[in-house]
């Protein structure tokens, strides 16, 4: 069955609520809440539409924003667990793993090389015939 | 044997703006953004879930890639031009984007500023043009399911 355009819009109004609001103590009931629909009716349509549920999409914008801040400098692993929401770092180190294949410090590590390799030989990430080609 | 690919090339009119589109409207990943001497930027984004391409956003304008004596194989001034109107004209087709469902897209982008047709359905399923904004417009679709 295809939705309504007006469903179609409060499904996107929760996604985008949870995109400008991941950092926050958000559950089911304020994200249906946006789309004025109750929460099982609501998790069925989410979940039909972006192929995931809204806890795991939920979830999942936290790990990313969470990459983001561990590639940072001056925040500790511990700031950056709380500032996307999550209340314990064991469950924050958990998730990150099972969704990016590595914990938090080693994603940080590798994110600061890479950032530090950049500056200092950029060249480095460039495949070669783009600079032969480009003279860049 | 050839498997996939690892880099792809989109031209564009303005990096920044390309940026601002891909990264901040799509929720494309900054994969490398590595400034070299000579001021180019080489900066390459990942689709949100394909962390294995590379797209790199190339500026064709950009002073160190026009044809001079330290860079005789750059862009001639006919070259240049010739991409300048293309792009300008935004009617170089770089793609297709898949959705999971493309009018949740649509409604999303649209409220987003981004200039889009509205989704059709076609015998693959259902699909609408996007327009990047800095050239380029790409087939949005989200396959018919089998």
């Amino acid at each position: 069955m295809q939705l309504t355009p007006d469903i179609y819009q409060r499904i996107v109004a929760a996604k985008v609520y949870i995109d400008a609001n991941y950092h926050e103590p958000i559950d089911l009931e304020q994200i249906s809440q946006q789309a004025f629909l109750s929460k099982f009716h609501f998790h069925r349509l989410f979940t039909k539409v972006y192929k995931r549920t809204p806890h795991q999409y939920l979830t999942q914008t936290r790990i990313e924003a969470a990459k983001l801040l561990l590639a940072k400098e001056g925040i500790s692993v511990t700031d950056v667990c709380t500032m996307i929401g999550f209340e314990s770092l064991a469950s924050f180190s958990l998730l990150f793993r099972k969704q990016s294949g590595h914990t938090p410090q080693y994603y940080r590590n590798i994110a600061w090389l890479k950032k530090k390799l950049a500056k200092e030989e950029p060249k480095r990430f460039i495949p070669h015939c783009f600079i032969e080609q480009y003279k860049i | 044997m050839v498997t996939k690919f690892s880099h792809t090339t989109l031209f564009v009119l303005d990096q920044d703006k390309a940026y601002n589109f891909y990264v901040n409207i799509l929720g494309f990943k900054v994969n490398t953004d590595a400034t070299m001497e000579s001021g180019y930027r080489w900066l390459t984004l990942n689709p949100p879930e394909q962390p294995d391409l590379e797209v790199v956003l190339m500026p064709v304008l950009h002073e160190s890639m026009i044809k001079s004596a330290t860079c005789p194989d750059g862009f001639d001034e006919e070259s240049r031009n010739a991409f300048k109107v293309l792009l300008e004209k935004g009617i170089l087709g770089a793609g297709v984007l898949y959705t999971t469902d493309c009018r949740a897209s649509y409604a999303e982008l649209k409220a987003k500023g981004v200039d889009l047709t509205e989704p059709k359905e076609q015998f693959y399923g259902i699909e609408c043009v996007v327009k990047d904004g800095c050239g380029n417009w790409f087939s949005m679709t989200q396959p018919k399911e089998m």
